[in-house]
């Protein structure tokens, strides 16, 4: 009964606070969930229309001292499996992207110490020059933190610069959940704590930054830590405004040190259905089709989403633990189509930029997601000779032979 | 309540697919409640020059592919039994014996008497759009004295699923021995793929439509996880080709005993194994 009681508050736009939101996900059954979401998405967007942007996840290096123990990506700095890219490398992938149609990159990357602000600001200036209308989503929170601690910078000002040099929207990326007794388990809270994470993001909206916000589920949390992460976001939503989508994916375990399984399909359309009726001041959810495949991807368009994401051409994260889907954007556009809505091309503000690309040009396809560097490939860029590298191994490197 | 035919126009050409969903898994918990049962199966080459490995997990041990010749099948299905272990030995698409029964100028119900008497228990599968004569073929399973495992669609990827699923319960109304009906096709087009759409309103109308088979099945293996899940809560009760090696090297699509129950559940379903001859496992 009390599950049909809260269903008609959600029915009636009313808002869910904690108690009912974690009777709904425990106790409704998956289709009615999923009806529940898809009404609230059908009130928000009542066009049928549903986006996806063309990018390009660029990962610019693998080196981190932060070790989250979830995470299948990163190398110990002086790592010989360590990268960083250069500047040409990631202009050679800008070029690509835009080639394919797209119009900016998510540019996130490791906690490297040998990679000062000043690094940033100079690849961020360089892009601009060349591409003055291409976009840089760059630097999720803890990135932003890592640099405030390694400048000895506040974090407005950490953004103020990156933003002079060229930062267009921040990624919503490392939140993982923010739940303190979640981040010790998963050994990110020294990267950022939950009030730290938000208080980027908030930082970010002020500057007049519009941010994504996520979720990595799956791990160690409870129910109740999962919900409370959707109430932090919602309260912040409330504050500023400043996210412009919600994007939730499950923890992918393989090559991870704290291993374990991944959660299950059903469990992702559950919670990203639960996600959709609890941020009810959140526009725009993503469906993760790289972490759940084309498949769920698709499905999750009527559990709540209303966006497909990324073709995102290139991915290395979650491909290191394991998941390895690829859609290109012919395959996305069918996708959508098949579910009966209309596919439009979008920006990072969710502007609607117009018709899928290849309906208008031949686009090559794309049968598989490129990756940073190629197998093996950990050359040092020459620009790195120009900033000063804090560990040992770095500053190695950095002596020029002769 | 049986489907009318309005309201079966209607939902073939939804999107709304939660709804067709819903009702789906209404139609499948008035049947089934939230039992859900597996069964984990050995594949074994029906190549003569293949190993016969069977490991101990095998509920059902399958003889997969094409065999040469009539004696070489027979061949094979000995040394099958000898290596099961008392697990039920199934094999073969119902198609390809039609077929060398033509080559080898016997009628199919004389090979599969012959094919029984070697220790085969249920023809693998009797793919509904490859039968040359799909009545008279099942009946002869029949009359053999061997039982079907499992009507399947091998390709049929846009075919008019109304149409298909009409025929489907027509021919168990005439055959009355199918036990597990899995209208997933077997042949997947790897560069225009069914959809998550397609695949879960196929499932779902299967239930709705095709009242007089027990069990809609999906097969593990074939369609991953995550896809096999979905489809318990929209119809679907019985899950086929669960691998039966239990081996963690295996990667993501592994399908270990836990790994299996734990989806089950995490759909609000109870896991329930089974046997190749659809009984339960008693633990
Ligand atoms: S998740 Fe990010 S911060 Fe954590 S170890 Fe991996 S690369 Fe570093």
């Amino acid at each position: 009964m009390i599950v049909q009681e809260i269903s008609a508050k959600v029915r009636a736009g009313e808002r869910l606070d904690a108690g009912d939101a974690l009777v709904l996900y425990r106790s409704a059954p998956t289709g009615l969930l999923g009806r529940l979401a898809d009404e609230v998405r059908a009130r928000k967007h009542p066009g049928r229309v549903v986006t996806y942007i063309i990018d390009r996840n660029v990962n610019y290096t693998n080196v981190c001292v932060a070790q989250c123990n979830f995470c299948a990506f990163y190398r110990l700095v002086g790592s010989p499996e360590g990268y960083v890219l250069g500047f040409d490398e990631l202009f050679e992938k800008i070029d690509e992207t835009i080639a394919v149609g797209g119009v900016q990159v998510l540019l996130q990357g490791g906690h490297n110490p040998d990679l000062p602000l000043a690094w940033y600001e100079d690849l961020f200036r360089a892009v601009k020059a060349r591409y003055p209308s291409f976009k840089l989503h760059a630097l999720s929170p803890p990135e932003v933190i890592h640099l405030s601690r390694l400048s000895q910078l506040p974090v407005p000002q950490v953004l103020d610069r990156l933003i002079a040099a060229g930062l267009d929207s921040v990624p919503g990326g490392g939140a993982e959940i923010l739940v303190d007794r979640v981040r010790r388990l998963l050994h990110c809270y020294g990267k950022a704590s939950a009030d730290e994470w938000l208080d980027v993001m908030r930082q970010a909206h002020r500057a007049g930054l519009r941010t994504t916000a996520t979720m990595m589920y799956g791990t160690v949390e409870t129910d109740e830590e999962r919900l409370e992460h959707l109430l932090r976001l919602r309260a912040l939503q409330d504050e500023t405004g400043g996210f412009t989508a919600f994007i939730t994916w499950s923890y992918q375990p393989d090559h991870t040190e704290l291993a374990g399984s991944e959660a299950t399909g059903v469990d992702y359309l559950r919670t990203l259905a639960l996600s959709r009726i609890v941020l009810d001041n959140f526009d725009n959810l993503q469906a993760s089709w790289v972490t759940q495949g084309g498949k769920v991807g698709q499905l999750s368009l009527a559990y709540g989403a209303n966006d497909m994401g990324s073709v995102m051409i290139e991915e290395n994260v979650v491909r290191a633990a394991g998941a390895s889907y690829c859609m290109d954007e012919v395959e996305i556009v069918r996708n959508i189509e098949d579910a009966g809505f209309c596919a439009k091309r979008r920006n990072m503000h969710y502007d609607v930029l117009g018709d899928p690309v290849f309906r208008e040009r031949d686009v090559p396809r794309m049968l598989e997601l490129a990756v940073a560097r190629d197998e093996g490939g950990t050359s040092l860029p020459q620009e790195l000779l120009n900033y000063p590298a804090r560990s040992r191994s770095g500053r190695r490197l950095r002596v020029i032979p002769n | 309540m049986p489907v009318t035919d309005a309201e079966l126009a209607a939902l073939v050409h939804s999107h709304d697919i939660i709804d067709i969903g819903i009702r789906a898994d209404d139609a499948r918990r008035r049947r089934h409640g939230a039992r859900t049962t597996f069964v984990r199966v050995a594949d074994v080459p029906s190549d003569l020059a293949a190993d016969v490995r069977v490991p101990p997990a095998a509920r059902e041990v399958r003889i997969v592919g094409t065999p040469p010749s009539k004696a070489a099948a027979l061949e094979r299905i000995r040394a099958v039994v000898s290596a099961a272990g008392g697990a039920a030995v199934t094999g073969f698409s119902l198609a390809d014996l039609e077929q060398l029964a033509a080559r080898e100028q016997v009628t199919l119900r004389a090979l599969l008497e012959d094919m029984r008497a070697a220790g085969l228990e249920l023809v693998a599968e009797a793919p509904i759009d490859r039968l040359q004569n799909p009545r008279r073929s099942i009946e002869q399973v029949n009359i053999a004295g061997l039982a079907l495992a499992r009507l399947t669609v091998h390709r049929l990827e846009s075919a008019d699923l109304a149409a298909l699923f009409h025929e489907v319960t027509a021919l168990q109304e005439w055959v009355a021995v199918i036990r597990a009906f899995a209208p997933l096709p077997r042949t997947i087009n790897r560069s225009v793929p069914t959809t998550g759409f397609d695949d879960v309103k196929r499932i779902a109308l299967a239930r709705l439509l095709v009242t007089n088979i027990p069990s809609i099945q999906v097969d593990w293996s074939l369609y991953g996880p995550k896809l096999a899940q979905v489809a318990l809560t929209v119809g679907a009760d019985d899950l086929d080709a669960v691998s039966a090696v239990d081996d963690l090297s295996e990667g993501r699509r592994r399908a270990p005993l836990e790994e299996i129950q734990r989806n089950i559940r995490a759909a609000g379903l109870d896991p329930v194994e089974r046997d190749g001859r659809f009984e339960p496992i008693a633990r």
